[in-house]
């Protein structure tokens, strides 16, 4: 039986992390990952936001990192039946680094990142499935590999093994989730060239935009989503998946009318589509994360559910980095003391208590309910598209007040139920 | 038509064995077959014919979606093989 200190399995943001960590600090380290290369498996929106963390283990990691763009411009836009109101933020400040995110692809990304790893004196092993756990004493000892059935023994395991972990079920960590606190991601990948996304965009030197959509999925909770690389656009739909269930209707249908809604349509004229993806992502907020440690195992990244969409910021990655990082710091402290046990393994938990992951999850915990209201993607949608449309109405008729126009739009819910609505809005993001 | 060409722009490794296996006495108590519209790979289909859910696994993009919607646990679900199955380029 082959023998390292510790176990990482997925070789992405988090795993990656963790592993370069530990590495760092002389631990003998093997990091499996189950796609013939690393980020083959992954389905990414996406932006990642600044993780200021990962500097401390490769300076100057924004200059090496493979990215597309740095995002200083941000769009929501709410689509009403014959309209579309946006909201558009750009900065200056996220203009210059430490900028405040980038759009990157993901098999360049990981690969790249998991090379510094192996530089590092990380054993990485691609093409490779982690299939059970091995334990000793109560405790996980290691894991069983696809290849050959070999066993690798480790007093340590971190699993990262995505949104799915079937690996945390096999350690008794695993809730079953509901089809409420999951999400169906679907994505095409569109190329336009790079001088056309500058000129549709307005962007200059390698800027980039994100813009989310609201009141585009015919009722079903989610929303549409656009993010620029260099030479193409990132496409796609957000799906709560008991409402998609519910409605009856194919995503890929949805991502078709979608795409074909006047605002998407201009965007997309004449790039050619390149790839189609899909995976579900965790959308049970604060209130999901499972249990994050058990004797000799931690789980990070999306295994441990550590993922947000507060209606303005959606965001995993960072989220899967910092908490790699402090899986590492969790058990080179374990090491230091020869202890592994859950009790050890527990002050994990306190590092994301005290970092901003675990703070980010607990401040849009009541966000995670109000993303679960169904009236934010049919009704309030077209309310914002009426009263836009009677307050630049021009049609030889009276204005009337801002006060009654709102009030008029308000109509379509009873009474009882917007203030409820606003209570609840207000609650869950201020 | 974007849902004409879209499934083409996938690349697969496709491994001998399923990953998934479905369980057709448990689907036939089934009332919503919600997997047969909500995979995005189109992986389900009710054969009407034959009252019975077809399922080819080659062009399953390992989303999860079967798993989670499925609330009769007719699903028997893994990863496939290391290096197996869909293998996104650029995404």
């Amino acid at each position: 039986m082959k023998t390292y200190d510790v176990v990482v399995v997925g070789a992405g943001p988090a795993g990656i992390t963790a592993s370069l960590r530990m590495a760092r600090e002389g631990l003998k380290v093997l990091l499996l990952e189950r796609g013939d290369a690393p980020g083959s498996k992954n389905m990414f929106g996406g932006m990642l936001p600044y993780a200021p963390l990962v500097e401390e283990l490769l300076p100057c990691f924004w200059d090496q990192a493979p990215w597309e763009r740095h995002v200083v411009k941000r769009t929501l836009t709410v689509l009403a039946k014959k309209s579309a109101t946006s909201l558009v933020f750009e900065s200056e400040g996220f203009d210059g680094p430490p900028y405040s995110g980038y759009t990157l692809f993901r098999p360049i990304f990981d690969g790249w990142y998991a090379q510094k790893a192996t530089e590092a004196g990380v054993r990485l092993l691609t093409g490779c499935l982690a299939e059970e756990l091995l334990m000793h004493e109560g405790a996980v000892s290691g894991v069983t590999v696809g290849r050959e059935k070999g066993e690798v023994a480790a007093p340590a395991v971190i699993v990262c093994d995505g949104v799915l972990s079937l690996l945390a079920k096999k350690a008794g960590l695993y809730r079953p989730p509901e089809a409420s606190d999951m999400a169906l991601g679907i994505k095409a990948l569109f190329h336009l060239g790079e001088e056309e996304i500058d000129e549709r965009f307005n962007l200059v030197r390698r800027q980039g935009v994100s813009q989310e959509f609201r009141g585009c999925t015919e009722g079903i909770r989610g929303g549409g989503f656009i993010y620029t690389q260099t030479e193409t656009l990132s496409v796609g739909l957000v799906l709560h998946l008991d409402s998609l269930k519910k409605s009856g209707t194919p995503p890929y249908e949805l991502f078709e009318r979608f795409c074909s809604l006047g605002q998407v349509r201009k965007i997309l004229k004449g790039a050619r589509m390149r790839e189609y993806s899909a995976h579900v992502l965790p959308e049970g907020g604060y209130r999901g994360i499972p249990q994050l440690y058990t004797g000799g195992l931690l789980l990070a990244g999306d295994a441990a559910g550590l993922c947000y969409a507060n209606g303005l910021n959606m965001e995993g990655m960072n989220l899967a980095i910092a908490s790699g990082f402090f899986a590492a710091e969790t058990v080179i402290d374990a090491f230091s003391k020869g202890d592994f046990s859950a009790r050890q393994m527990a002050r994990y938990e306190n590092r994301l208590r005290e970092s901003f992951v675990l703070r980010d999850m607990k401040t849009f915990a009541k966000t995670t309910d109000l993303m679960h209201n169904d009236r934010l993607f049919s009704a309030y949608p077209q309310m914002v598209g009426t009263i836009m449309e009677e307050i630049f109405k021009s049609d030889g008729k009276p204005r009337k007040s801002l006060g009654r126009i709102c009030r008029e739009a308000a109509r379509v819910l009873p009474i009882g139920q917007l203030i409820a609505d606003a209570f609840k809005g207000g609650r869950s993001l201020i | 038509m974007i849902t004409d060409d879209i499934f083409e722009l996938v690349s697969y490794r496709v491994c001998e064995e399923a990953h998934i296996r479905v369980s057709r006495e448990v689907c036939q108590g089934c009332t919503h077959r919600a997997c047969t519209f909500t995979c995005p790979a189109r992986c389900y289909e009710w054969n009407a014919e034959k009252k019975r859910i077809d399922f080819a696994y080659e062009a399953c993009l390992e989303c999860g979606t079967c798993l989670i919607i499925c609330d009769r646990g007719a699903l028997e679900w893994h990863y496939p093989k290391g290096g197996f199955g869909v293998r996104f380029r650029l995404t």
